[in-house]
């Protein structure tokens, strides 16, 4: 603490951020509370609807329901991709002697990439006409039978918009643990490999409940950002089938002009986070208390 | 740097294992691991990599071969007309100065206001300073969808959709918390003696914030700047809600106008737009990708 400072420089210090962050953020948020409780065009008075918008998400709108379920199945695909992902390549890079710095930077180069450059590569990759990566791929297997354009397909397209995300974000997650597993003191795992521990048992015994607060980081970082992903959902599909909470809160809101609902659900949204993060922490702490 | 250190003593490992009786079976087996590992290596970098390598390939493949060719092939003609369709179709100077001038904007309120409010936080210290720590935190996990309705309004009420502010406003708003965070955890380590021994010589807290911990703070501005960057240049969301027209446009928004509107869109000038797009935060990355990697980790460790 600095002994000399007024009540005043204080102030300085802090009002722009608060003000900015304020202004960004926090009002935002408020307003968008208080949209919820009416129903607006952004043309004609506003209404008072009272919980009618809840109501009517939670009630009356299959499609929220829908755009809920595929936000779950968006989550799964995503965190097994990311997290499955990182947890493998930074176990695989635990057993190389050299060429892990290159590795490192190579895995992580989809996350410098924009979502909508990964959006139009991704239509390339997916395509039946000219025929994409995936399709050509298929047919030099002997799989062509299963070749479909994968986007327009209702039973693919939900998998096909999560992939890209997973892709596109597995090498930050790897960062993190990669870099958690090797503040494991070397001298633990040297002992363990003296002792015969083979590389499966050294991992679900050692790294893996060592590392256990980074792991919860991640997890939550995971969920939070699956939960709130948008951009390519909203790039790559149109329909309700490739729908998330989040694309559909967004073509009410600017689509169909009728921002009190969208605001409910954006408050749906963040009310969501919050329990998830609750959850992860709830139950995986418990766990460590056992 | 544990790795490095732990060289010596994994040659050692290896050295003793030689000499017992089992041993040579012992390393063989080692062999054959070492086999596996790189060959899943080597296909989740083929994943991971390829798709990019084959944006590059198409951006020179003529319009013809791509249309006809087997995508995977290697293109039969190089050609650089790609890149001048691009250019010549859009907006694409325009695009790029937009993003440098959002991206810039940003990261400048972004690196300044997290500064400050880390100084006054940590190093000024006030009654009440908890509360107003868990306030900036929260912003961590509020997601950026709450807000799009509200300033949307907002903004038309006050005229400011449509500007670079209505851009750089919710890009440094939603940045400002982790930029606090990062910032206040390095500050935790300059020790308070430095403070004392100024204030000692008379430096009040402006000029102590001037001379000593803004010079100091120089490694965590890089870290904020590299990490914020990556997510702002690519940003969609906001510039996609805010911006009507096209002079305002930042390059993810003008990426969409390739797309034809009729359905014959030309990939091969799109696909060479992209990797214009792409390049400069690549090569940035490339070079710099020791200082991005560490502030992508202890961003999110110490989080």
């Amino acid at each position: 603490m600095l002994p000399y400072r007024s009540k005043k420089s204080v102030l300085i210090f802090l009002l722009p951020p608060l003000l900015f962050y304020g202004l960004g953020v926090l009002m935002p948020v408020i307003q968008s509370l208080f949209l919820s409780f009416f129903e607006w065009d952004g043309i004609s008075d506003m209404q008072f609807v009272g919980l009618g918008n809840y109501a009517k998400m939670f009630a009356g709108d299959a499609v929220f329901w829908q755009a809920f379920g595929n936000s779950m199945i968006y989550m799964m695909i995503c965190l097994v991709l990311q997290l499955g992902g990182a947890l493998l390549v930074a176990t695989l890079l635990m057993q190389l002697t050299r060429g892990r710095e290159v590795i490192k930077t190579l895995y992580l180069l989809p996350a410098v990439i924009s979502t909508v450059a990964i959006g139009f590569l991704f239509q390339r990759i997916y395509s039946m006409d000219p025929v994409g990566l995936l399709n050509r791929l298929l047919q030099v297997v002997g799989l062509g039978d299963l070749a479909r354009p994968w986007l327009s397909d209702t039973h693919t397209v939900l998998a096909a918009v999560s992939v890209p995300e997973g892709w596109r974000f597995s090498g930050l997650y790897m960062l993190i643990i990669y870099a958690a597993f090797m503040s494991i003191l070397a001298e633990i795992e040297e002992a363990a490999k003296l002792d015969g521990v083979n590389e499966w048992q050294l991992f679900a015994k050692i790294r893996f409940p060592y590392i256990r607060p980074v792991w919860i980081t991640t997890v939550v970082m995971a969920v939070t950002y699956a939960l709130r992903g948008f951009d390519i959902p909203y790039l790559l599909s149109n329909g309700r089938h490739g729908q998330l909470v989040t694309t559909y809160m967004y073509r009410t809101a600017f689509t169909n002009t009728n921002y009190g609902y969208a605001s409910a659900m954006s408050v749906f949204i963040v009310v969501e986070c919050l329990v998830a993060v609750g959850l992860i922490f709830g139950l995986m702490k418990r766990k460590v208390d056992e | 740097m544990t790795g490095v250190e732990s060289l010596p003593s994994m040659r050692s490992w290896y050295k003793q294992s030689f000499n017992n009786v089992e041993g040579y079976r012992h390393h063989r087996r080692i062999t054959v691991h070492r086999i596996i590992t790189w060959v899943l290596i080597a296909i989740i970098m083929v994943i991971q990599v390829y798709p990019l390598l084959w944006l590059f390939i198409t951006s020179v493949r003529t319009e013809h071969d791509f249309a006809a060719g087997d995508p995977f092939g290697i293109p039969q003609q190089f050609t650089l007309d790609n890149y001048a369709r691009a250019f010549e179709s859009g907006n694409l100077g325009r695009y790029i100065l937009n993003s440098v001038i959002v991206t810039f904007g940003s990261n400048f309120f972004i690196v300044i206001l997290g500064m400050m409010a880390a100084y006054a936080l940590q190093v000024l210290r006030f009654k009440g300073g908890k509360i107003i720590r868990m306030i900036f935190m929260m912003g961590i996990i509020v997601p950026v969808q709450i807000s799009l309705v509200p300033l949307f309004i907002d903004y038309s009420q006050v005229g400011l959709l449509d500007t670079y502010w209505s851009m750089i406003i919710p890009l440094a708003g939603f940045s400002i918390p982790m930029s606090v965070f990062l910032f206040s955890s390095f500050y935790q380590y300059i020790p308070s003696e430095t403070y004392e021994a100024a204030s000692i010589d008379g430096a009040g807290p402006y000029r102590i914030f001037a001379q000593i911990t803004l010079p100091l703070s120089l490694n965590t501005i890089v870290t904020v700047v590299l990490v914020n960057s990556i997510f702002i240049w690519n940003e969609f969301i906001f510039a996609n809600t805010f911006v009507l027209t096209d002079d305002l446009k930042t390059i993810p928004l003008g990426l969409q106008n390739y797309i034809g509107a009729m359905g014959n869109t030309d990939w091969t000038a799109t696909f060479a737009a992209v990797c214009v797009t792409i390049t400069p935060l690549m090569l940035v990355f490339l070079v710099l990708n020791k200082a991005m990697i560490q502030g992508l980790e202890g961003g999110a460790t110490k989080g």
